[in-house]
């Protein structure tokens, strides 16, 4: 067998055995569940009813919300136009928590407008949007489709909803989105730092103890080097799928406690359907109920997972190596295990760097600067996933390719450059680590 | 076996190896001998192509010495290193395999050796769970585990207790017998007399002695014998009188005695004799020559002096 696969088995066994291995693969994703249900639980206004005027000028609606039953929210509905000001100060629509606006355009542009007074917590949020988003499904489907509801679901676009402070309307984006990609981006980023320090310690170990001698007789540097990075990082992904494994069971549960009542088909009320949908939604209710629109996916409505999976591990897989390099090739510099600190310090500040980075691209999706992130590649895995998050339009998706692209050649060229550094730092002990052996470590043939 | 022909080696400013030649026949145990920085570490490193020479050539059965040529080669360094977490036998096989052995040749192997040295219930110890001389042990049977035909032992005897490094001794021997060729280095001198063929001695990088360790205690020979006699020692010094320089002297009862000295002039062994026999009952007579402990330190210390 390939040299560089028997220590890559070797490393991966050693990892996957270790017991805080264990301890990650389950505090990491309770931690993330535990961060989601906050999330959602916490936070915005905190009212136990909210009172909705919907405001529909052109009867799109036709006058009817699917729960009228949810004892949360209330709608009305009225076929007018109401603006800001009105909304904010008149006293007819002070019993009002929030407006929405459906207008003539919604069909085409796919946006809604919500006025709010107090923002609404995520809860609150996702019950509205699933409401309105049921509602406008069915007219789309009913006006101009030949297709089931079911099947309208699967290839719709989704509706964006744009958030105004009615006190204070400057337009927010919807960020929900982007949200969704960063929290991959920043799982990236956590991974690359957990198990970059894992090559770092791996490495600066087998330093420390000299076994590195008995595999350098059997091995070549770049062997070695292979296959202690594609151990450990195929550790990496496998302590991912279990996050996902974790996380996805615990939202199934974090549902069932927590939204409850938007899943409960007792919750709709068929009798305002017509009587196609209705049944159409009866039906699959009754098939799978507890399928029927997974939490996630209602959360993060817009993102298409088949294309951010994919797009994850390839950043992942890009991101990891590029960083990985920086680490494999101070633990193999480092004179000992304890040297080397002040060497992680600016490997750190990119990490943090580039979640930084994709939180600006966040909220500053156009700037030139986001632009510029998401061609680095120390920020790139981040923005990108923020940006594969809030969606590229089809003539702009060389984008990611582009982006994709020069992160995986600048982590070859990292791990290229990391090699030469490995092969002649290996063997160097009990040195203090400057930059200036880095530096000839790297001249060196 | 093995020939290296003009190697030189520096580390940057710092030349480490300037050129250094010899050739280890096959079957033989070879000292690798030299103070501590002569080179013997980077020498080593380049047998076992962990780092490359700048300048040389190294041959190994007649051929250029390759990746490959290192399945044959067996290594055990002088910092020992083992995974802690690993078992012994998960040890042992995954070192065999990089070696090139499949699985189930590792495993055969492992619990031959370790049947060998009577250590069969430690195969699914951790490392970590051994004491020093158990994974010295454990590392040299991974450096035998694929057996190899010429192996490279960097201080094999070190951290052993006096069993053990009679079991290592006899396990070189072995091999010896064998056919298996052996590069040994050491500071044992007497390990190195014992069990040497031959050997080759390092200083400040560059080779100071070479060949078989009967010839290089020949070579170093100062002229000294030694005399064991009956009779009395006034008589034995007067018979001496200025042609010889008495050196040191050992009594062993009343009227026995044991005399090293040195000659001087152009006298020899037989005046030396002639001179005696008319005052003394000489007992034995032989010439002394020097232990390696006595070349090393001879070679050493020239070299300083100079």
């Amino acid at each position: 067998m390939n040299k560089s696969v028997l220590i890559a088995v070797r490393e991966c066994k050693e990892r996957i055995k270790a017991r805080s291995f264990l301890l990650m693969a389950i505090l990491g994703p309770l931690l993330v569940l535990g961060l989601v249900f906050i999330l959602f639980a916490v936070g915005g206004s905190q009212k136990k009813h909210i009172s909705v005027l919907v405001m529909d000028p052109y009867e799109i609606l036709e006058g009817k919300i699917m729960p009228k039953e949810d004892p949360s929210v209330s709608y009305d509905i009225i076929n007018d136009y109401v603006d800001f000001e009105p909304f904010a100060n008149q006293n007819e629509y002070q019993k009002y928590d929030l407006g929405i606006e459906i207008n003539e355009q919604v069909v085409k542009n796919k946006t809604v407008k919500v006025l709010y007074r107090e923002k609404p917590n995520s809860k609150t949020e996702i019950k509205l949007r699933l409401h309105i988003e049921r509602r406008l499904e069915e007219i789309m489907v009913k006006e101009f489709t030949t297709l089931s509801v079911q099947k309208f679901r699967a290839v719709k676009q989704p509706i964006n909803f744009k958030f105004f402070d009615t006190y204070d309307p400057k337009e927010e984006e919807d960020n929900l989105a982007g949200w969704a990609g960063f929290f991959f981006g920043a799982i990236i980023i956590l991974f690359i730092f957990l198990f970059g320090m894992t090559i770092l310690r791996g490495v600066s170990q087998e330093k420390s103890n000299r076994i590195i001698e008995v595999l350098l007789a059997s091995a070549s540097p770049k062997q070695l080097l292979i296959g202690k990075v594609f151990g450990i990082g195929i550790t990496a992904l496998f302590q991912f799928l279990i996050w996902i494994v974790v996380i996805g069971v615990g939202l199934f549960f974090l549902r069932e406690t927590l939204f409850p009542d938007v899943f409960d088909p007792s919750n709709i009320s068929f009798q305002q359907m017509s009587k196609e949908v209705a049944r159409l939604t009866q039906s699959r209710l009754e098939l799978n109920a507890r399928d029927y629109n997974d939490f996630v996916e209602l959360v993060y409505s817009s993102i298409r997972f088949e294309n951010m999976l994919p797009f994850f591990l390839l950043f992942f897989v890009g991101g990891y190596v590029f960083y990985g390099s920086f680490f494999s090739a101070i633990g193999s510099s480092i004179g000992s295990e304890s040297d080397g600190q002040q060497f992680i310090i600016p490997i750190l500040f990119l990490l943090v760097l580039s979640l930084f980075s994709g939180y600006y691209a966040i909220y500053f999706p156009s700037n030139g600067l986001t632009t510029v992130f998401s061609y680095l590649p120390f920020t790139s895995p981040v923005v990108m996933l923020v940006k594969l998050g809030q969606g590229f339009s089809a003539n702009q998706s060389w984008h990611i390719y582009l982006s994709l692209l020069t992160l995986l050649l600048a982590a070859l060229f990292m791990f290229w450059i990391a090699g030469k550094i490995y092969s002649n730092g290996i063997l160097q002990f009990g040195h203090r680590l400057r930059v200036k052996h880095l530096f000839k470590w790297l001249k060196k043939p | 076996m093995i020939e290296l022909d003009g190697i030189y080696k520096s580390f940057y400013r710092k030349e480490a190896l300037r050129d250094v030649s010899f050739s280890v026949k096959e079957g033989e145990i070879f000292g690798l001998l030299g103070p501590n920085g002569a080179g013997k570490s980077t020498l080593i490193r380049i047998i076992n192509k962990i780092v490359e020479q700048d300048k040389g050539y190294v041959s190994f059965r007649g051929k250029n010495l390759t990746q490959e040529s290192l399945k044959d080669i067996g290594y055990l360094p002088e910092e020992r290193g083992l995974y802690k977490t690993m078992t012994v036998e998960e040890h042992g096989i995954f070192l065999a395999r990089l070696r090139g052995l499949t699985r189930s040749d590792a495993k055969m192997n492992l619990q031959k050796w370790l049947e060998k040295f009577q250590i069969e219930d430690w195969s699914k110890k951790r490392i970590e769970e051994l004491s020093k001389g158990m994974a010295q042990k454990v590392q040299f049977i991974c450096t035998v585990l694929h057996e190899p035909s010429f192996m490279v032992l960097d201080e094999p005897f070190s951290g052993f207790d006096p069993i053990n490094v009679a079991l290592i001794r006899a396990e070189l021997s072995e091999m010896k017998r064998e056919g298996k060729t052996v590069i040994l280095s050491t500071h044992d001198m007497k390990s190195v007399e014992e069990i040497c063929d031959s050997a080759v001695m390092l200083n400040k990088g560059e080779k100071v002695l070479e060949g078989k360790i009967s010839e290089i205690r020949e070579q170093s020979k100062e002229g000294k014998f030694a005399i064991q006699f009956q009779g009395n020692m006034i008589a034995f010094a007067n018979a001496l009188w200025t042609g010889y320089e008495i050196l040191d002297k050992e009594v062993l009862t009343d009227d026995r005695f044991l005399v090293t000295l040195k000659m001087r002039g152009e006298n020899t062994f037989n005046d030396l004799l002639q001179t005696l026999l008319p005052h003394i009952r000489i007992e034995s007579a032989w010439e002394v020559l020097p232990s390696m402990q006595d070349v090393f330190i001879k070679e050493v210390t020239k070299e300083k002096e100079n």
